[in-house]
């Protein structure tokens, strides 16, 4: 088992309930879909397991290890392993796609004659080698979620973590990015997706687990969007 | 930790980069006038101690005896002085002596000597110390000897001199915390344009896993060099300053034991360059690490 969360509960300063007694374990090589409301935890469910936030009570395991006991300067060794990509894409606006990626091996100390065969290999994989050298302005929305894909994925981590990455995109563009996601959960990759869209969820069929309130409401092997009548309220989208 | 050159490479471009995108003249010449100011109490109170480690190696109590003493009488006096501790030697000067060394300090005026006729002068012992600290109390006992009319040593111009160096030293530490003070919020202003301009590749950095270190090095060498440019800026300046100075002192009033020697000048404006790079990566590390959150 690679993740497990064990009865976690986090309550931000505000007094807002992210989780509240979350019990869920994810094996290795996983494809699960985190969906819910807006507000229902997926977030804050992703942060906690690259220890963006700490849990107010409970215990985060990854590889068997407790990640909400590690020390603070071990944080940076953990997200190597645990990577996220995001909405946004989050890209450095000043850098070629090639140096948006190569800036993730870079500032997590590479050696320097590794990073170009790394770099092109992580391009291919998400197939936007030809656009190299373009600048991410130049680019679609699709193409900027594959490099961002490219940059998570480039130091080979673990687990790769995707909150909405498909929330700014439509739907033809949103199918190339699931493949991409779809090839890398293949090569062994861990891979956790936040999501809105039912669409998507209801065609892959993959292990589907539900927030609602902070809670885990559902949790189905190879399960659709929409659960239960009851929790379905609210479905933005 | 070990640190790859690549590492160091891309640290130092990255550092050198946004120091040129974010330092102004504005700042690097305010820190260069703090520094200068530093500067120039440093180069007061060198100066100062010269003329005072001067002084106490020259100073000398001129012991006046009264006029009737035979040489006999004067040899037990001369021997009576040198019994007491401290001294270093003691040398007789006869009233004759005396005149012809006060015709020589007034040269040209010599024709003074002469027209007092006779020699108004009484016999003299120069008596010489160890340590110029115990001058006053040797000089009390000498002067509670028979025979004597009175010593002199410059009383109170030496003290005077001591306790004006000690206030220099102190204005010039309270000068160098308030400087401090100054280079701290130059620096820090400069490091937080940088953190403002470079917040989305710090974003991207944590996000990765770039240790707190490799995100704070750049910064560092940031702080370093807004450090080194301007304290270069002033160090340079006090020197060619202080150079003009003794040259034109040097022709008004030569007599001021200024000290004229390159090397100790060089050292002070380069312990000043020094203090600056230090104090700009001191800034800059504080700077970050209550920014950043790391």
């Amino acid at each position: 088992m690679l993740i497990r969360f064990y009865d976690v509960t986090k309550v931000y300063p505000s007094g807002a309930t992210g989780l509240f007694s979350v019990n869920t374990f994810i094996g290795k090589g996983e494809f699960v879909f985190l969906v819910g409301p807006s507000g229902a935890g997926k977030t804050t469910f992703l942060k906690l397991l690259t220890r963006e936030i700490l849990p107010t009570r409970g215990q985060v395991l990854l590889n068997g290890r407790n990640i909400t006991r590690i020390r603070p300067t071990e944080v940076p060794y953990l997200r190597r392993t645990v990577r996220m990509i995001f909405q946004d894409f989050k890209l450095l606006p000043n850098k070629t796609v090639y140096d948006n990626v190569a800036f993730a091996l870079m500032v997590t100390e590479k050696p320097r004659r590794q990073i170009g065969a790394l770099v092109n290999e992580a391009l291919k994989l998400v197939g936007i080698e030809s656009k190299a050298e373009m600048y991410p302005d130049e680019l679609s929305g699709g193409e900027q979620q594959r490099v961002s894909i490219a940059r998570a994925i480039v130091g080979d981590p673990t687990v790769l973590l995707a909150d909405e990455p498909t929330g700014n995109l439509d739907m033809e563009t949103s199918w190339d990015i699931m493949e991409v996601l779809l090839r890398i959960n293949k090569r062994g990759t861990t891979v956790i997706m936040s999501t809105h869209n039912a669409t998507i969820v209801d065609v892959l069929k993959q292990r589907v687990i539900e927030l609602d309130n902070g809670r885990i409401v559902r949790d189905d092997e190879k399960g659709v969007y929409e659960g239960e009548a009851e929790y379905n309220a609210v479905l933005p989208g | 930790m070990r640190v790859r050159l690549s590492t160091m490479r891309y640290f130092l471009a990255e550092g050198w980069k946004s120091t040129k995108r974010n330092v102004s003249l504005i700042s690097l010449g305010t820190m260069a006038v703090s520094i200068f100011v530093l500067g120039v109490f440093g180069l007061i109170l060198m100066n100062l101690s010269n003329v005072n480690s001067n002084l106490r190696s020259s100073i000398e109590i001129r012991v006046y005896v009264e006029d009737n003493l035979t040489g006999q009488g004067l040899g037990a006096l001369k021997q009576q002085i040198e019994s007491i501790e401290g001294v270093h030697r003691v040398t007789y000067v006869s009233k004759e002596e005396g005149l012809s060394r006060l015709a020589k300090q007034l040269g040209e005026k010599a024709g003074l000597v002469d027209i007092l006729g006779e020699n108004p002068l009484p016999d003299t012992f120069d008596v010489r110390v160890f340590n110029a600290d115990s001058t006053p109390d040797i000089a009390s006992r000498i002067s509670n000897l028979p025979h004597i009319i009175g010593v002199n040593y410059g009383q109170g111009f030496t003290e005077k001199l001591l306790s004006a160096t000690r206030f220099i030293a102190v204005a010039t530490v309270v000068l160098a915390v308030i400087l401090l003070g100054a280079v701290m919020f130059i620096v820090g202003n400069t490091v937080r344009l940088s953190l403002v301009s470079r917040a989305q590749e710090i974003e991207v950095m944590k996000l990765v896993g770039a240790t707190d270190w490799f995100i704070m090095w750049p910064f560092l060498i940031e702080g370093m060099i807004v450090g080194f440019l301007g304290s270069s800026l002033s160090g340079i300046c006090l020197y060619v300053v202080y150079r003009a100075c003794i040259s034109r002192l040097g022709l008004v009033a030569p007599f001021i034991p200024i000290i004229t020697e390159t090397a100790p000048v060089a050292r002070l404006c380069a312990g000043l360059v020094g203090l600056g790079v230090l104090m700009g990566v001191f800034a800059g590390g504080v700077f970050i690490k209550k920014h950043l959150e790391i």
